[in-house]
Formats: C-alpha cells, structure tokens, sequence
C-alpha cells in the first residue's frame, strides 16, 4: 500500500524517523508539563529569570512568563528545543529528497518511469508536510495529556496554534534545504547552509532585543515570525503564519524549477 | 515507419571532457541494435539525453516519434531502461521494488512478471542490499521487460550475470525483437553483444563512427593470411595486391594482413607450389579496434585517458 506512488513511499521512508522525532518530541513536552507544578513550587521561576537578564534572553527566554505551564513551555521548549528539534528534522529529510536519489543513482531509475520532475519533489514535499503535522499532532496530544495529569492548565487551542507555527516554521526550512539540494544535486551543502541559516536567524532574532542595530534586521530572521506574535498567549496571528507560509511556497517554487532545469548527476 | 530512435545533431558538452558530438543516429523498430564505444566515449551520455535525465548542448532527439524533451511521460510510458550502474531503493525487498515500479508504470501483467522471475532465477524476497551485482542486476532486468516496452535500453546492463541467466537475457530480447520491439544495447565488449544484434553502432570519443550490419562488419574484416610454400617465391609476384597489407615472405613462408577478398592473394599464390594456408580470422574485437582510428599509440593514451574519465 506504502509502495504505491512517490508520495506514498516518501512517508514510508520517513516514517521511523517521523516516529522517533514525535515520540522524543512528545516525551519531552509531556515531561515538562508533568513537573511543572513541582518546578514552580519550589522555585520562584520568574525572580530566577529575572536575575539571570541577558544571559535568559540570549536563549529566546525574553518574553516568557514562567509562573503559568504556557509561559514555562515557551521558555524551555518552544524557544529553542522544539524549534532546533523540528527544523533539523524536517531539513535534514528534505535535503536528501532529490539529492539523495542523485547520489544514489536511484533518480535516473525512477524518472525513466512515467513521472515527471516536479512530481518527484511536490510528492515528497507533501510526505515531509504529513511528517510535521504528525509529529506536531502526537506533541499536542502528549502536551495535554501531561498538563491534565499535573492538573496544569494549558489551552489546547493556545498550544495548537503555536504547533502551527512550529510546523511551518519547520518546512520554510525544510523548503529552502530542498531548494538548495534540487539546485546543487549536494546533500551535504543543503544541509549546511540551513543549519548555518537557521542558526544565524535564531541569534539575530534573539538578540535584536538586547543589541541595538539588530532591530533593523530582525524582519529577515524566520524566527521573527514564529513567535514574534506569541501564539501561545495570543492565539494565531495570521499575518506572522502568512510570511512564513509564503516563504514555504516560494521556495518550493524555487525547488521544483531549480530541479525540472537542471542535468541530473549520473 | 517511425525509428525506435532517431537524434539530429545531437551534442553534449562538458567543458572540455567527454560529452558527445553532433550524433545522427538512427535506429529502426523491430532490432536489437548494439551501441560499441571503449568507456567513456559517450555511451551513457547519449542514452540520458535520450531519457531527458541531462539536456543536449545543441541538437535533439526522438524516441518512438515523440521528442525527448516535450513528450517525456508518453515517452516513459512505451520504455523501459536499465543502467549499468543499476541502483535501487535497496531497503526494499525484489518483490516491494517490483510492485512500486509496477504501480509507477501504471498496468503491469502480474503473470508475466512472475515468469520473468522464475525464467531469470531471481530470488525477490531478498532485500536489494544483500544481492549480489549479477542478482541486482536480474532484478532491474525484470522491472524492464515486465511492462513489455516498446523500446527497451540496456546501458551495459548485462555485467555481473553468470552464462545461463546471460543466455535467458538474450532469449528475452530475441523474443522482444520477434514480437516488433526494439532493444538498444550498449557495451564496451563487442563479444558480449555480436552474435545478440542486428545492427551496431560504433562511438568513439563522442562521435558516432559507423552503424553497420554486423554482417556488414564481417565483411571488412581483416584477415591473417600465412601460406607455406614449397621453394622459393618471389615476394614481388605479391606486391600492390588489392586489399593486401603487412605483408613479409621469408623462408618459404608468406604472411600478411588482408582487408575484404582474399581472390587476387589466393590466386597470385596460385602461380607457387602451396603446402598449407592458414587463416587466423580477426575477432571483431580488431574490427572494433579498427575503427578507433589510426595512430594505434595516440588511440592507446587516448582510450586510457576515457577510460580514467569514466573511473
């Protein structure tokens, strides 16, 4: 049944990776919740982090709160873990997309059957898209399951809408490794480059508010977008999930283009 | 009728490495037809072109009458390929691999497939990355004639297998053949192919040298001649003989090389007390060797340097 299409077998192929990534993902944000009221029983949260200053905010902590479970999840995983955790994920798969298959030689087998190019890269566009989701989806689920067993309160739509942007947060960097590998045809500068963007946009983003200068920048930096609105206290904003999902469009764009006009290594 | 495979000044350059160069090649429908080069001459290069996996320099191409370019999924549909280097999804097992192509082709006759299994010997519910070459190799080959192609292309896609299932293979395009397919072979090793196709191809260093019928091949074939006389000769009588060459008389004993007849030799030695002919007949593998040129030392460094550029 896995076997009967691009798409199909896309997911099968991610599906162990898909599994581990939710599980882990899922394991840990149920962790966090559980302990929670422990956590904030026995330490005053928001007087640490106020002590802590700069050093907090260097890790994306400026606008928690942490005496509520949702400002405590912001703080320790949606700043940082999850975000790192999703994009490497979703990255990591989509620069081996068409690359992969070029280095392995598979491609020149798979495109003599009677699908095209940018058949090739939608359909495994959209089993990256299903892998986010569920791995996004089996978070939520144990996010509220630990909330509800520490009894914490943590408004499920709150969570889902930030889930939202995790997710697309996730393939606007999943797009542009697949761009660069349906480029290049090289895996390893795919996978490069978007860490190395990843990781520059992440500080721009998190410094912004301590350095001056950077303001100025800070639109470029996805990470803007991705909690600049802060969904879990604000709920969705559309405008911040619209940047990052036209960034997802174009450069997937980008990849079907880049991949349908190019000489395939042999 | 339309050809199986027709390109028009087809050219693809490499910076200044191989590539091929202004190919016009037709082949017709209902052959198997050969396509011969050392490694590295272009034989690869030209059979992407034809399945649109690079793009041409300058020039196109036809494949079943529709253009490689604009008709690539009707295209896909009629053919079937199998690469040298085959590589496939190798966490599958044979049987998983044939059914996704299967479902990516769209009909497959499961019976026939199964006959092709057996008549190949091949195992499928091994995975492909605990087959050998030859084995891998048996299952590409069945993923290419499962959905009886119209037009089927071999890209040195026989390497690895062991004599028998060699023998099946050939049987198998014998049979495509008489049912009205066509089958596109290439191949460093003319042994490999000579006695499988209608009609050869010859490429060199990226230009198509000849097609001929292998027949036709056969017939420019150089020949080893060594007569033993009884007395003197007198090397004159077989100077300026048409289509003699090589040619040395010493103790009794003439040898030489001849391209084509041996009428005017045999009837020039006529005019002598004869002992023994002998007649050592040039593998087409000379013939082959033949047409890489002249200069048989620059064609050396020259087929050694394609080849490294092939490695």
């Amino acid at each position: 049944m896995l076997l009967r299409n691009v798409f199909t077998k896309t997911v099968r192929d991610l599906r162990w990776p898909t599994f581990w990534v939710s599980l882990g993902c899922g394991v840990m944000t149920a962790y966090f919740a559980i302990l929670f009221p422990t956590y904030s029983k026995l330490f005053d949260l928001n007087a640490m982090l106020e002590k802590m200053g700069p050093a907090v905010k260097l890790l994306g902590a400026s606008l928690g709160d942490a005496s509520t479970l949702i400002g405590f999840l912001h703080i320790e995983l949606f700043s940082m873990i999850l975000p790192a955790a999703m994009v490497a994920f979703a990255a990591g798969m989509a620069s081996g997309f068409t690359a992969g298959e070029e280095s392995r030689g598979t491609i020149d087998v798979l495109l003599s059957y009677p699908v095209s190019r940018s058949r090739v890269v939608l359909e495994k566009w959209l089993a990256i898209v299903l892998a986010c989701i569920v791995a996004a989806v089996v978070l939520w689920a144990f996010a509220l399951t630990g909330a509800a067993i520490s009894a914490s309160a943590l408004p499920p739509d709150r969570l889902g809408a930030a889930l939202v942007m995790l997710v697309l947060l996730g393939l606007a960097f999943a797009d542009i490794a697949l761009a660069i590998s349906a480029f290049s045809g090289n895996r390893g500068a795919a996978i490069g480059v978007t860490v190395a963007l990843m990781v520059a946009m992440y500080l721009i983003d998190a410094l912004s508010s301590i350095v001056d200068g950077l303001g100025t920048i800070r639109p470029l930096s996805l990470f803007r977008y991705y909690m600049g609105g802060d969904p879990l206290r604000n709920g969705l904003n559309l405008g911040d999930a619209a940047v990052l999902a036209a960034v997802v469009a174009v450069f997937l764009a980008i990849a079907v283009v880049a991949f349908e006009r190019r000489d395939l290594a042999a | 009728m339309t050809a199986a495979i027709e390109t028009r000044n087809l050219t693809k350059r490499y910076g200044h490495s191989r590539g091929i160069i202004e190919v016009d090649l037709v082949v017709e429908t209902g052959q198997i037809f050969g396509f011969l080069g050392p490694n590295g001459a272009g034989k690869s290069t030209l059979i992407r072109l034809l399945l649109d996996l690079i793009r041409p320099t300058s020039g196109g191409a036809s494949v079943l009458g529709l253009d490689v370019r604009r008709d690539r999924l009707a295209i896909d549909r009629r053919t079937s390929y199998v690469p040298g280097e085959l590589s496939l999804y190798s966490d599958l097992t044979g049987r998983q691999l044939l059914t996704y192509l299967g479902n990516l082709q769209g009909q497959v006759d499961a019976a026939y497939r199964e006959s092709l299994i057996e008549r190949l010997e091949l195992d499928p519910t091994k995975r492909i990355k605990s087959l050998s070459r030859g084995n891998k190799q048996k299952v590409g080959l069945v993923a290419a004639f499962m959905i009886r192609p119209e037009l089927l292309i071999l890209d040195e896609a026989t390497a690895g297998l062991d004599p028998f299932i060699q023998l099946e293979f050939e049987h198998l395009c014998e049979e495509a053949r008489d049912e009205g397919r066509t089958v596109f072979i290439s191949s460093h090793q003319l042994p490999e192919v000579e006695h499988l196709c209608d009609r050869v191809g010859i490429i060199r260093e990226g230009r198509l040298l000849a097609v001929e019928t292998i027949a036709g091949l056969k017939e420019r074939a150089l020949r080893r001649i060594e007569i033993d006389f009884i007395g003197a000769v007198d090397a004159e009588a077989f100077a300026n003989l048409p289509g003699v060459s090589d040619l040395i008389v010493r103790d009794g004993t003439l040898r030489c090389t001849v391209m084509g007849s041996v009428d005017a030799l045999i009837k020039a030695a006529a005019h002598f007390e004869v002992r023994n002919i002998r007649s050592v007949d040039t593998s087409l593998e000379e013939i082959f060797m033949a047409y890489y040129g002249s200069g048989e030392a620059a064609d050396k460094s020259a087929a050694g340097e394609a080849s490294h550029a092939a490695a």
